[in-house]
């Protein structure tokens, strides 16, 4: 399946929140205004119990994207085949409205880190990337969405920005954009980078998802900040969801990201309130 | 010459699992400082998965004592699967040669790695004792010789020395006061799923090997051979014994659910 053979991915312009075990029952009970949630895939990557049964109760009133931590798409070694075919039997079963993944490598030949390793920024990681995104959306049948990592280091012989790769990217695939608009702030200052010429490069046309997050910041003893997700957004990140939102002409669909220290829902959604209310703003001409 | 992709990632990997691994060529403080925080967050996201699969095996050891054990386990078994769950696999074992003076330990270990597993195995429906009444009323000798059983996916039976509901209950209910927990005798714990609910039973220790041929595809007349034992030319009333013994086995499986079907 070519870039050109994928169905495009329509934009949809909703707010949303990840779904966490810690709020399974407000989700099961009530009505939560929200307009469609995420949900680790590797969670329901799974057979049966509980867990998928609240997911399909769950998916059955709301749009649910499926968004994965361990595709490693950055592999040199490609794919997993086992994860593959999971997270098309969770594709079949759940009818995302999106499945997505980051722009990271997660394992070399004997382990994994489970975590979301940097790329190095070269021709040739470019070109192992783009591979696996063909064989990842020929596997699913659909496009994908990519998410912009957050970092904490840069390789001395990188040969392009991360924009420039994430635009080439999306060129030579025909993938999607997830702007997590905290892991632009966190990387910023890491490598020391402008915000605007991060959002300059990338074809938002691609973009139809954002993340919004909290970050550890840098300490005396620390100078590198930490993408967390372990407490509210922070204000720099809200400046710049508004700015990013001022550049992009399609809807795009809003998230607040929260994995660590999740509080109860009221202060998740009263976080979300303020992204609808930048959101509208932003979309009053000026 | 440059190094490939894939170098580098076994390289890069290499030197989060072992902080003496050298750094790749080239790299300054800056990269060494990055690095660090990867340490760090791979130590973080393992040491957390365990922390919550093994909440009570963790109450019972204490804060210190489990995180010694954790860091031990991972840097012996690194994981190599895509799931993060799997990390937990073998910390029993771990267990087992950290607490070896608290053999209890291992067994609770054991316990709450196979009730996270059965949280996550596959929806079956049990066979009912009434159903079960309903074909093996058509059953002739034969069918009852051949007769195999499907057991829940992922239930789960091994030996213990230790009272696992009594401890299990104790930890659940945050008790800081742990009951002496050595039994008597050595049982049999058996782990499965009432509907979407993992549960446990403790049963006389003859259950385990039966449990594990059955589900491994032993015939009912293979495991009545099974619970005669050695003796070589077996009496009249020890045949009738073992099956005896073999029906009330079956009919404590089939009561609890643990069966989802005959002749699979």
């Amino acid at each position: 399946m070519t870039a050109s053979e994928l169905s495009p991915i329509d934009p949809f312009g909703g707010f949303g929140l990840g779904l966490r075990r810690t709020h399974y029952d407000d989700f099961l009970i009530g009505e939560v205004p929200v307009d469609f949630v995420e949900v680790i895939s590797e969670n329901y990557m799974i057979e049966g119990g509980r867990q998928m049964r609240i997911l399909e109760a769950v998916r059955s009133r709301l749009p649910v994207i499926i968004h994965g931590v361990s595709m490693s798409i950055g592999s040199a070694r490609g794919l997993d085949k086992d994860y593959l075919a999971k997270l098309k039997r969770l594709e079949r079963r759940i009818e995302p409205l999106w499945v997505s993944d980051h722009l990271c490598w997660t394992r070399s030949s004997a382990h994994n880190s489970h975590d979301l390793l940097p790329m190095p920024l070269t021709q040739e990681a470019l070109a192992a990337v783009c591979d696996n995104i063909d064989h990842a959306q020929e596997t699913l049948g659909r496009a994908m969405l990519f998410e912009n990592p957050s970092s904490y280091l840069t390789f001395p012989d990188d040969e392009m920005s991360e924009w420039e790769f994430l635009a080439e990217m999306t060129r030579r695939t025909g993938c999607y954009l997830l702007l997590d608009v905290n892991n632009i702030y966190v990387s910023a200052r890491n490598h020391g980078f402008s915000e605007d010429d991060y959002l300059a490069g990338l074809p938002l046309d691609r973009v139809r998802q954002i993340h919004l997050a909290g970050h550890d910041p840098a300490t005396p003893d620390r100078n590198i900040i930490i993408d967390t997700h372990d407490r509210e957004v922070a204000d720099g990140v809200w400046a710049l969801y508004e700015k990013a939102l001022g550049m992009i002409d399609q809807p795009v669909a809003t998230m607040i990201e929260r994995d660590d220290h999740i509080p109860p829902l009221p202060e998740l959604l009263s976080e979300l309130d303020r992204a609808r209310g930048i959101a509208e703003k932003a979309l009053v001409p000026a | 010459m440059s190094v490939s992709l894939a170098d580098r990632q076994e390289a890069f990997l290499a030197a989060i699992l072992d902080e003496n691994a050298p750094l790749p060529e080239g790299w300054s403080n800056s990269q060494t400082a990055g690095l660090g925080v990867y340490r760090g967050n791979y130590r973080a996201a393992l040491l957390g998965a365990l922390e919550d699969t093994f909440e009570r095996t963790r109450a019972h050891v204490g804060e210190k004592a489990f995180s010694q054990a954790s860091i031990n386990h991972i840097i012996a078994h690194p994981p190599a699967g895509w799931t993060i769950d799997e990390v937990g696999q073998g910390f029993d074992e771990t267990c087992a040669a950290y607490f070896a003076q608290n053999p209890e330990v291992a067994e609770l270990a054991w316990l709450e790695w196979v009730m996270r597993k059965l949280a996550t195995a596959p929806d079956t429906e049990p066979l009912s004792a009434a159903d079960f009444g309903a074909l093996a009323a058509q059953f002739g000798d034969e069918d009852w010789a051949g007769l195999r059983l499907a057991m829940q996916p992922r239930s789960a039976v091994r030996i213990v020395e230790h009272d696992l509901e009594g401890l299990w209950r104790s930890l659940g209910d945050g008790n800081s006061a742990r009951p002496d927990t050595r039994l008597a005798e050595p049982k049999a714990v058996i782990a499965w799923r009432e509907g979407e609910r993992p549960t446990f039973t403790l049963v006389e220790a003859d259950h385990a090997a039966a449990f594990t041929a059955m589900a491994g595809g032993t015939t009912y007349g293979e495991l009545i051979a099974l619970l005669l034992g050695d003796e070589a030319e077996p009496d009249e009333e020890a045949i009738t014994r073992s099956a005896m013994r073999a029906g009330e086995m079956l009919g404590r499986w089939l009561t609890e659910g643990m069966v989802v079907a005959i002749n699979p």
